[in-house]
Parts: C-alpha cells; structure tokens; sequence
C-alpha cells in the first residue's frame, strides 16, 4: 500500500505557483483543490481531453507513451517543478501520451476551462507556462538523444536524478519493474545495471527496489546527461515573468 | 536559386493568417536563401530571427558534451523555425542546421514577439503549431528506444517527403546518419534493402520515392501518430 503521509502542505511547494505574482495567485487560490495523487492513479489518457491540470507538490507523474505493441516509454517527469496538462494550455485538448502519478504525494488541481481562461488573458501566467514548457521541451530533447545513445546503466542513473530532483527528501524508491517501464527495456536490463550501480555504492538495491545512496557518485556517473537539462530548467525558472 | 519564386504562401502558417494579420506581416517578411548546412541558431544562441521555410527543410538537432547530435525534430513548409522566442527562454536549447536546401521567409524576433504578445489568431496558431512539434519530439524520443533503424529510415524519408514537392530527395548517406544517429553503415544497408523492394531508387545523393504506400507500410507507427497530430492541430494547413 501506497498511502501517501498526511503533512501540512501549500501550493507553493509547487514552483510553478509559488511564481505567481499576487494578483493572479489570489484569483486562482479559491480554485486550486487540494488532492491525494496515489501511486498508478491515471490523471489523463492518450487521445482524451484531460478535465483538469495538475501542480504536484510532493507527487511525482510519468507521461508514457504506448506503442503498438503495448511496450512502454516514459517520456517526461513532472513533479514540483511543473504542471501536468499543457495541451491544455497549447490549445491542443488532447496529446497521445497518458499521465500516470509514478511516485504517490499529493498536488493542486484546477479545472480545464480555468486555464483557458487564464490563458485568454495572455499575461503573466501564460508566459510562466509557455516557459515552464520550454523547460519541458528541453527535457523531453534530451530523453530524444539519451535514447538513442546512452547505454541502461546511463538512462537509469539520468532517470534516479530526475526524480531526487522533484522530491523533497533524499530518499527515493524504485521497483526495478517501474524503472524498466519507464525507459522502455526489458527488466532484466535494469536488474543488471542496479547490480553494477550496488557495487560502486551507488544505490543499494533489495527486494526489487532501488534506494539512492550516493547522489554525488550518480550525479558524476550521469554528468552529461543531466547537467545540461538541470542547467536548462534553472535558467528557465529563475527568469523574472515580466513578457 | 530563383528566389523571385518564393511565395510566402508556400508556408502554410503564414498561408493559414487571417487577412488583417497576412497585411500585417507581408511587408515584414524577408525572403532568404536557406542553404545546405546552414546553421539557423545554435544551442544557447539568442535568436535574431524566426524562419518559416518554403521549399527548404530544417532539422532541430540536441547535441550532446561528447559533440554527437541527435535530431529530434523535422520542420519544413508547414512550420516555424524558432519557437523559443515566444516561448519565452529567449535561447534555446537545441541547434537548427538547414538539412535540404532551399527557400523560406524570416522575420525579426523582435516583429515575432510584437505579434505574438497581440495575444490573438497568431498566438493560438503558434501555440497549437508548437503542440505539435512536442508532439514530433516526444515520438521521436519513443522512437529512438523502441524502433530499428529500418523503420526509422522510413519514417524519415516520409517526414521529409511531406515538406517537399514531389518525390526527389536530395540527401546523402551520411547527412541522414547524422540525423538518425547511427553509422552511415547501417543507413547504406538500410537503404539498400529498400531499394531492392522497390520502395526507392538511390544514386549518388539523390532518393526517388517510389512507392510512398510501400513506406508507409514499412515505417514505425510513429510517421503515422505525429502526421495524425499535425493534421488534427493545423487543420487550417490542409485547407490552405
């Protein structure tokens, strides 16, 4: 069981949200609705319009994507840092990936047509978005070219980073079975990559789950792939939101 | 290049602007010769101009710290080359290198953000455009994973084909490696095993298309997802 701990918690915890200038943060305040994201919960599917988006504080969401041949690939996270639901924003409605919460917490929602709307005025807000989104964009280039060159053991070590990034403690916990869903390779490629990782004291690794020791040593093992995305996302949130 | 046969309405977002704006913009649009190899902006670069090509193709490429590239996505007469400057990170992070020569329009950054910030048609047709180019980028990431080169090769080729006219390809072995990823090798025998199925004739650089079903039968079901996208998201493009 998956529940997650029942903590204090404010929007803010949202990066997102806690930019917003105050005008607009009390207009959507009466509307932002505290929710529990549990572990697999589906927040939109491929093809359907989503009812609302989503600003996890402390949840983390996977957008994967299913082929064909019902293998699967993530190929964006988003958790403190951003929102689930741009095609909301982008005008779009639908996109062909799903968004399912990957590690369970808890996050804001707020319905469809109040984006829209805030999306009409074309002010603050909207530029916050459209930045967040070029973040989005970056990561989702990089998980492009990870793809096509990084070997398991790299894909895993960028996708641990990716995740300590938008949680609030150092602890994070994987099953190896979500972690070869999530780069698309068969599980026994993760098991022998956390095996080497265990070795180099990277992680520990028991029961299926991988824990996360030392993140220095993952952050060197993964310099390049996830410097150039962190740097990316940095330089994106830290920009004023003057248009 | 006859660039007195450019037409900015070979462009289908520019095709595809209310008459108030089309007025607008006309005069601003510069007609520009794009060549093979040209590098539009670079990663991190603060962009001067957006560019909507006619006849010639864009690729936007991630290059990695080792210097390998990868491309992630195709933008032809159907698109903008440039996103980030009404996207708002002012630079970007990927390269745009002109991958087959030809034609196109470009307008200053400052022209782009003055219209998109009119928070009007331009600004729901860009946002949506830019949907869809997520939408190319997330497939192409998927892709990469879980596809063989067979079907990307075939995908590619079908990619490109929509933003030309007619069947000819003009592009070598080792200009679509590079965009693939891969070692020119696998491309030449990629390509080998399509010619001989009589899907394409390939000589020195130049691919005649044969059979475009016979691609679409062969490529990945990532061709087929993105154009679905596209069409579903600018349907002003095929009225246009």
């Amino acid at each position: 069981m998956n529940t997650p701990l029942r903590l204090p918690t404010d929007p803010r915890q949202n990066h997102l949200l806690a930019a917003l200038p105050d005008t607009e943060w009390h207009r959507w305040q009466p509307y932002l609705e505290l929710v529990d994201l549990p572990l697999g919960q589906v927040l939109s599917e491929s093809g359907r319009i989503p009812a609302f988006v989503y600003f996890p504080t402390t949840a983390i969401v996977s957008l994967l994507y299913m082929t064909q041949d019902g293998e699967s690939s993530e190929v964006a996270v988003v958790g403190n840092d951003g929102v689930v639901g741009i095609s909301l924003f982008m005008g779009g409605g639908a996109t062909p990936s799903q968004a399912v919460v990957q590690s369970a917490g808890q996050g804001y929602r707020l319905r469809a047509q109040l984006v829209k709307n805030e999306v009409d005025l074309a002010g603050p807000v909207l530029h916050m978005l459209l930045r967040y989104t070029q973040a989005m964009i970056a990561q989702v280039a990089q998980t492009a070219a990870c793809n096509r060159y990084h070997s398991i053991d790299q894909l895993m070590c960028r996708r641990l980073l990716l995740g300590l990034d938008r949680l609030p403690s150092d602890a994070l916990v994987m099953t190896q079975e979500l972690m070869a869903n999530l780069l698309g390779v068969r599980r026994e490629g993760v098991t022998a990559a956390a095996l080497k990782l265990q070795q180099a004291g990277v992680i520990r690794y028991s029961r299926g789950h991988i824990v996360v020791l030392d993140r220095a040593r993952l952050e060197q093992r993964t310099r390049e792939a996830h410097a150039v995305s962190r740097k990316g996302y940095d330089q994106l949130r830290s920009m004023p939101l003057a248009a | 290049m006859d660039s007195s046969s450019n037409n900015p309405k070979k462009n289908q977002l520019l095709a595809a602007l209310p008459d108030v704006e089309w007025q607008r913009w006309l005069p601003q649009l510069e007609s520009v010769e794009l060549r093979l190899g040209q590098v539009l902006y670079e990663s991190g670069d603060k962009l001067s101009h957006v560019y909507f090509p006619t006849t010639a193709i864009a690729s936007l490429l991630y290059v990695m710290e080792n210097g390998a590239s990868a491309e992630i996505a195709v933008i032809g007469n159907e698109g903008i080359v440039g996103i980030s400057l009404f996207m708002g990170g002012e630079s970007t992070p990927s390269r745009a290198v002109v991958q087959s020569a030809g034609l196109g329009y470009r307008l200053t950054a400052q022209a782009m953000k003055d219209e998109f910030n009119r928070a009007g048609p331009v600004m729901h047709l860009l946002l949506r455009y830019t949907q869809a180019l997520i939408t190319q980028m997330t497939q192409t990431a998927v892709c990469n994973r879980h596809h063989s080169l067979d079907q990307q090769l075939c995908r590619w080729l079908l990619v490109s084909l929509d933003r030309l006219q007619g069947s000819e390809l003009v592009m070598t072995q080792e200009l679509i490696a590079n965009m693939l990823g891969v070692r020119r090798e696998g491309v030449t025998e990629a390509a080998h095993k399509l010619q001989e199925e009589g899907l394409i004739r390939y000589a020195r650089g130049h691919i005649s298309v044969l059979s475009r079903q016979g691609l679409e039968k062969r490529a990945c079901e990532c061709y087929a997802v993105v154009k679905k996208e596209y069409d579903r998201l600018l349907p002003e493009r095929l009225a246009a």
